[in-house]
């Protein structure tokens, strides 16, 4: 009963996650990611199956507005943007 | 290095490793259900082809987990590197084709769901041979889709580097499942220990190779020193110890610095590729710009910065070069700020060249 609650539960969020998928590789993509502005039709279909997974953050920042990718985080970076901001 | 996303970015070397990737995959599959077929005759063409798909996905997955510390422990091995992620796809899609055989042949028709089916206890129970071992290849294969279903460059842009690479990670994870499935699975099909035998050969080979990667990568930061002196800067190594067109690697500010001498100056970058993080004080100076040894990413070496019209940019760091030593200063300036490059003395030039 519980293994099929957690299946339910996972094919309904990945149903959701290729609903989203669509409208997003044809036009959300290309919103948050400007090097995706023009990517091809081969590039809008490989990343279904992962919009799939990751749908919620993808929306999240299409519904916020974000034009960039997120900006990488290591010791050298933090330090440099510490040591810029003083 | 792209400006704008396609597909695959097809180039020669990539044709090249893709051809002898499907090559290998063919005459794996090919010579597995031949030997099978002449070891046990009486087999059926569905089981030889569940074991032949699940067979190759296993061993093509010991290759890939060999090549990124066989890639630390020798350069020669970096070729395999270039494209591994289409060794992982095509590793995942050989599962799942795996899987979807498994699923047909011993889960449809029932009246449970197939999936539910996969995770229903084993009638030996009571028995090491009545270990359920479908679960640990289905979770297996979870992770495995969801590595080869984020493995464009848009992903690692947008989960960014760490959280990509941290994801990816899972590979281990995925690896330790698929050792209990088969090790198991293997246990209720055959009663001989060979196969039992070269599955633990296998681990050994991937532990010990990732090991003696680690230790050398421990030894090399431990042996970097990092106390800056009075003027803040670190006596990072002799001038003589850095090749030229190539790179000195220190650990520096909580990360590694790559060194590098060119033209008759030094510069300074973090080590760490913007692209999959690969470590640039390994690769070299091509046509002036500093070329990753992974993929190929390139940066001017005094500015960081990808050459137009890319935009990847690194931190790089201030330097000055004194009575034939290198001080980096400790702090990174941002990515893509150009630092003076340390100007090596003419004598110097001339002392190395002669």
């Amino acid at each position: 009963m519980i293994a099929q609650g957690i299946l339910l539960m996972t094919g309904g969020y990945l149903m959701c996650g290729l609903v989203f998928a669509i409208p997003f590789a044809l036009v959300g993509v290309g919103k948050i990611d400007p090097h995706a502005a023009h990517g091809s039709w081969g590039f809008r279909l490989l990343i279904i199956p992962g919009t799939m997974f990751f749908w919620p953050l993808l929306a999240y920042r299409w519904i916020k507005g974000v034009h960039e990718p997120p900006a990488e985080v290591n010791p050298h970076r933090c330090a440099a943007r510490k040591g810029a901001q003083q | 290095m792209g400006v704008e996303y396609t597909s695959v970015q097809w180039n020669r070397q990539k044709r090249f490793y893709d051809f002898a990737l499907a090559g290998g995959v063919g005459a794996f599959l090919l010579l597995f259900g031949v030997i099978s077929k002449l070891l046990f005759p009486l087999i059926t063409d569905e089981i030889l082809l569940i074991r032949a798909f699940g067979a190759a996905a296993f061993v093509l997955l010991h290759v890939i987990l060999c090549i990124g510390p066989l890639c630390r422990l020798n350069r020669r091995f970096l070729p395999l590197l270039y494209n591994r992620r289409h060794a992982g796809v095509t590793m995942a899609f050989l599962s799942l084709v795996h899987a979807v055989l498994v699923i047909i042949t011993y889960h449809a028709g029932g009246d449970t769901n197939p999936i539910l089916s996969i995770f229903k206890g084993s009638p030996l129970v009571g028995s090491v041979a009545g270990v359920p071992f479908q679960p640990f290849g289905f979770i297996a294969l979870v992770i495995l889709m969801l590595m080869a279903a984020t493995s464009h460059d848009f992903w690692l842009a947008n989960l960014s580097a760490p959280v990509w690479k941290s994801l990816h990670m899972l590979v281990y994870a995925a690896y330790g499942l698929l050792v209990l499935h088969v090790t198991f699975g293997v246990l209720q099909a055959e009663v001989s220990p060979i196969y039992v035998a070269i599955t633990a050969l296998g681990l050994v080979i991937v532990l010990g190779l990732h090991l003696t990667a680690a230790f050398k990568e421990v030894a090399l930061d431990r042996s970097c020193n990092d106390t800056p002196g009075n003027d803040g800067f670190v006596d990072a190594c002799a001038l003589a110890d850095i090749p030229e067109k190539r790179a000195r690697i220190i650990c520096l500010s909580g990360e590694r610095v790559a060194i590098f001498k060119y033209d008759g100056k030094v510069s300074a970058v973090s080590n760490v590729c913007q692209h999959q993080n690969g470590p640039l004080g390994e690769g070299r100076i091509l046509d002036g710009c500093i070329t990753c040894p992974w993929h190929g990413y390139q940066y001017l070496p005094d500015t960081g910065a990808s050459p137009p019209p890319f935009v990847e940019k690194v931190p790089t760091f201030n330097v000055r070069v004194k009575r034939g030593r290198v001080f980096v200063h400790p702090k990174p300036n941002p990515p893509g700020t150009r630092a003076e490059p340390g100007v090596i003395p003419v004598e110097k030039i001339e002392l190395q060249t002669a």
